[in-house]
């Protein structure tokens, strides 16, 4: 391979394995879903619909030195085309409800050294990471999942867009992830980590591989003051458990994930429980894909004439009470064009809600939303370049030549 | 061949010559008539003189000469060409613009300038140039002094008038009461409004006119901005409490921050307020306080937390107890602890030495804090009610009036509650605002004020006026104050003279400190609104310092800071 050609491999249009195992690589891709949405989940008992672009992100990778050195870069607009935030049943954190909030700009920017000890530690692989991104919690980044909504139990369930280190050991089939970052989350797009916080908060995340395609893992995070970015909020005790299955079953794709997530806040004050359930299946062009989830959220005093949005910080004891939405998501998937890494998939999917109050607490979701039961219909296009079902926020250190996932394009590789 | 000779050998030459061969001038000056000064539009007393010469300095005869007034809009009367000495001269009658004036003189292609200052002529004419028509509070000094321009008849600046000014009708004030116009033409004076309210008259006479010119202003009732005081964003500020020119600042995990404002300690003022110290008590969230003397040695801080809780079912936080005997070096004795349920406001009846504290989902907690305090004050409770009963009771604020206890309970509204040395029992109200949360309350003059937050049914836009039984003290719903572009009403006073309803605003537009007339305590009227922007106001409380009245109120975030309003003019 030319030396020019060697120093950047775009596999956009050329598969990462393409280029030489020990030259430096690049690898672009990204993603973006133009989708309408209609739904009753919203308050005041009306009905809402809306066209909007979400997820339109774009996603840098690249390794030097034989993988030991790598970058996972992903720049995420968001912030210009859902400014609003997105509607999606039960959603909330960052300030919004029962829409999902518009992820920073820049979503994540890390720098992983990975193998560090080389032969040293025989088949062990240690690594170092650090920059702007996930912490070592939970599951996979919804964006990365089949449906296009995001589940409920986003903030439950995943740590992100902060200053974070990592350390991960990776021995066999078992990885060990630490990371220290910055407890506040974000309030706005363009807004950077609170870089004084660094070390305020962190995590750890035990997965191991008993056999192909399922990797179960363990997490817990103490998460100082969320939502306060001075940090005199309250603090957040997390704990996530999960078993992600990925293989193919009569020579098709198939792709399964269940996780129960715990956020202890204020000392036990607020407990909030989700469990949830989901799975896809690849059927040539098509891939129908389901999701059950049970999640507790907060409920905030809400911003006077924006019903969307809480207040924040808020001030004395603004939580209102507990609810608990059931949502179980129907959808389906076609591949309709593809030419080499660039495709469009035709997606709709339905999903329907049911809320109950949990505990005590002034709010009434009855009076609040008219309704307790709810329905939400959403198609969109799928606009992938070489980035479906990527796997997020994961800084082992392992080689970066492994194939991109996609529960119905390939078998998944273990991240 | 000496030198002296030559010359006088050329020029009988050139002379005898070629008479008509014209002498070129190479030099045109000043002779005499330059930087004269003389009031305006006179005729300057020397005449304007010029000499041309050719080189060598020999002058010119019968050179043409052109005058030209180059600024001032004066005139000169010229001769046209220069005389046998090379001269020619001009009398220059000045322009009506007082200051440097100028006359320019041009000889083939030559020329000088002519510099002249005019001053004024004498004043003809005084008038108001600046100040009149102000509002402001009673007793301010207002911002833009008065000023009072004396003019020739020209209509230039007369400086050096005396001007004297008097203060006539409203009882106010001027500094100075004499004084004589500057180079401008104007003398200025500022005017303290006297104490009442309406319009307040300075006079100013110039006596060289015999003129009198009147400047009239008005007290009005507003709030005036006096100390923003940034508070560290550590949640802001909650609470405040002001007693005696001491200010206690609750501003959550930053602790309990001690302000002189006015007590002498350290030179405080409520425009310029001196922090003494910083008392942070145990598990922080510092809400509310109350400042207490015990009689005896000892004074005491009790110190709200308001912890974790869920609106209508569940709270936390205790009451802590801080010796301020000191104030420069309180330190923590004590405190309370209800299991289940977290403290808010205060209210304590100090005779008794009894604090009744609201409680959240407990209620209302009656304390005996007589003596010394120290350790768990458990043993210190008398009594404990939930007026709404279970799942009913969110108490926010409690005030004792006459012998009764009024507690306002965000789920069940207005309780009077009966104490007899701190036990009690519900005596009337309760289930009484059913479309929305209750929040603060003040009782005062017969009534009380209640206010409510977040929404229910109904936003917490309201502040519900309830007229007391004058033989019961049951409360009896009289009217409602609602205000467009609220979301909350966070806190409720009225001023110690009755006269002025004060509420704290929050989320909306509309966010911020409003006042109402108390003429007719059954039926407020508005007066005035400071408005806050951002969250706008969470707390106000009034403090007294000084023969003042001021408005401490809480902004909150995310720029957190402690306002101090002057609302005197709003409490007359």
């Amino acid at each position: 391979m030319p030396r020019r050609l060697a120093i950047l491999c775009l596999s956009a249009t050329m598969p990462l394995g393409l280029c030489a195992a020990q030259r430096p690589s690049l690898r672009f891709s990204g993603q973006a879903i133009p989708l309408l949405t209609t739904t009753n989940a919203v308050p005041g008992g009306a009905t809402l619909t809306e066209g909007r672009l979400v997820q339109p992100v774009l996603m840098l990778e690249g390794a030097a030195l034989g993988d030991h050195l790598q970058l996972h870069a992903m720049g995420d607009f968001e912030g210009w085309t859902i400014q609003h935030g997105q509607l999606a049943t039960g959603a909330y954190g960052e300030g919004y409800y029962d829409r999902r909030h518009p992820h920073t700009y820049v979503h994540e920017l890390m720098f992983t050294g990975g193998d560090l000890l080389g032969r040293w530690d025989g088949d062990v692989v240690v690594s170092l990471s650090a920059g702007k991104g996930f912490a070592p919690f939970g599951t996979d980044d919804p964006m990365s999942r089949p449906p296009m909504l995001y589940p409920a139990n986003h903030h439950l369930a995943q740590i992100l867009e902060r200053a974070v280190a990592v350390t991960a050991i990776t021995a066999g089939k078992v990885t060990l992830e630490g990371g220290t970052f910055n407890g506040d989350e974000p309030e706005y797009p363009s807004q950077w980590p609170k870089w004084n916080r660094f070390g305020d908060s962190w995590a750890l995340r035990a997965s191991g591989r008993p056999v192909s395609g399922l990797e179960a893992q363990v997490s817990r995070a103490h998460v100082h003051s969320p939502e306060h970015r001075q940090g005199a909020g309250t603090d957040q005790e997390k704990w996530s458990a999960s078993a992600r299955w990925e293989r193919a079953v009569a020579g098709r794709p198939a792709y399964a994930l269940a996780e129960w997530a715990r956020t202890a806040e204020a000392g036990g004050a607020y407990l909030l429980h989700s469990a949830l359930v989901e799975g896809a299946y690849g059927l040539g062009r098509y891939r129908p894909y389901f999701r059950l989830e049970r999640t507790d959220r907060t409920e905030d005093q809400r911003v006077f004439g924006e019903p969307f949005r809480s207040v924040r910080p808020h001030l004395d004891s603004s939580i209102l009470g507990i609810t608990r939405w059931t949502i179980s998501t129907l959808g389906a998937q076609v591949r309709a064009w593809r030419r080499g890494a660039v495709a469009f998939s035709p997606t709709a999917e339905v999903a329907f809600a049911n809320v109950a109050k949990v505990g005590g607490g002034v709010f009434d979701p009855q009076v609040f939303y008219g309704r307790t039961s709810f329905a939400t219909l959403t198609v969109g296009i799928r606009a992938d370049w070489g980035m479906g079902g990527h796997r997020m926020g994961y800084y082992r250190g392992t080689p970066m030549a492994e194939p991109m996932t996609m529960p119905m394009d390939h078998q998944h590789p273990e991240p | 061949m000496s030198r002296r000779v030559l010359p006088f050998l050329l020029g009988g030459l050139l002379a005898g010559c070629d008479h008509t061969t014209p002498l070129v001038p190479t030099n045109v000056a000043a002779t005499s008539g330059d930087a004269q000064t003389d009031t305006v539009a006179r005729v300057l007393p020397a005449p304007l003189v010029v000499t041309v010469m050719v080189e060598g300095g020999n002058p010119v005869v019968g050179a043409p000469v052109v005058w030209a007034v180059q600024s001032g809009g004066g005139s000169v009367t010229a001769a046209t060409v220069t005389d046998a000495a090379g001269q020619a001269s001009a009398t220059w009658t000045l322009g009506p613009i007082a200051g440097a004036q100028s006359v320019h003189v041009t000889a083939s292609g030559r020329s000088v300038t002519f510099t002249a200052t005019a001053l004024p002529d004498a004043p003809t004419q005084a008038s108001k140039n600046a100040g009149d028509k102000q509002n402001a509070a009673p007793g301010a000094a207002l911002p833009v002094p008065y000023a009072v321009l004396v003019r020739d008849q020209y209509g230039n600046p007369v400086p050096g008038v005396t001007v004297n000014w008097a203060a006539a009708a409203g009882q106010g004030s001027v500094s100075p009461a004499a004084g004589v116009t500057g180079a401008g033409g104007v003398a200025t004076t500022v005017h303290t409004l006297g104490p009442t309210l309406g319009a307040d008259t300075v006079t100013a006479t110039v006596p060289v006119l015999a003129v009198t010119l009147t400047f009239v202003s008005t007290g009005l009732r507003q709030a005036i901005l006096v100390a923003t005081v940034p508070i560290a964003p550590n949640y802001g500020i909650h609470d405040t409490f002001v007693r005696n020119g001491i200010a206690f600042v609750c501003a959550w995990n930053t602790g309990v921050m001690i302000f002189d404002v006015g007590s002498g300690a350290r030179g405080g003022s409520p425009s310029n307020p001196q922090l003494i110290t910083t008392i942070a008590t145990a598990g922080g969230e510092t809400h509310n306080a109350w400042w207490f003397w015990n009689g005896a040695s000892k004074q005491y801080l009790f110190v709200g937390q308001e912890g974790a809780g869920t609106i209508g079912s569940s709270s936390q936080g205790d009451i802590h107890v801080v010796d301020v005997s000191n104030l420069a070096s309180p330190f923590e004795v004590g405190s309370f602890q209800l299991t289940g349920a977290g403290t808010h406001n205060f209210w304590m009846d100090e005779p008794n030495r009894i604090l009744y504290a609201a409680y959240y989902n407990a209620g209302v907690v009656a304390l005996n804090v007589s003596g010394t305090l120290s350790g768990s004050l458990s043993a210190r409770g008398i009594d404990t009610l939930a007026p709404g009963g279970p799942g009913n009771t969110y108490t926010w604020g409690v005030q004792l009036y006459n012998g009764s206890l009024y507690a306002i309970d965000m789920l069940s509204g207005l309780w009077q509650l009966n104490t007899a040395n701190g036990l009690l029992s519900v005596a009337a109200g309760g289930n009484n605002v059913p479309e929305r949360y209750s929040s603060d309350l003040w009782v005062a003059n017969g009534y009380a004020y209640t206010g409510t937050w977040g929404t229910r049914s109904a936003p917490g836009n309201a502040v519900k006026v309830w007229q007391l039984n004058p033989t019961t003290g049951a409360p009896t719903l009289v009217d409602s104050i609602i205000t467009s572009g609220i979301g909350t009403v966070s806190d409720v006073e009225v001023s110690s003279n009755g006269k002025l309803l004060m509420f704290s605003a929050e989320y909306g537009p509309n966010a911020g400190f409003h006042f109402y007339s108390l003429a007719d305590p059954a039926h407020p009227t508005f007066l005035y609104k400071y408005p806050v922007g951002g969250n706008g106001v969470h707390t106000a409380t009034f403090g007294y310092i000084g023969g003042g009245v001021y408005a401490f109120g809480a902004k909150d975030p995310t720029s957190p800071a402690l306002l101090i309003l002057d609302v005197t003019s709003l409490t007359q």
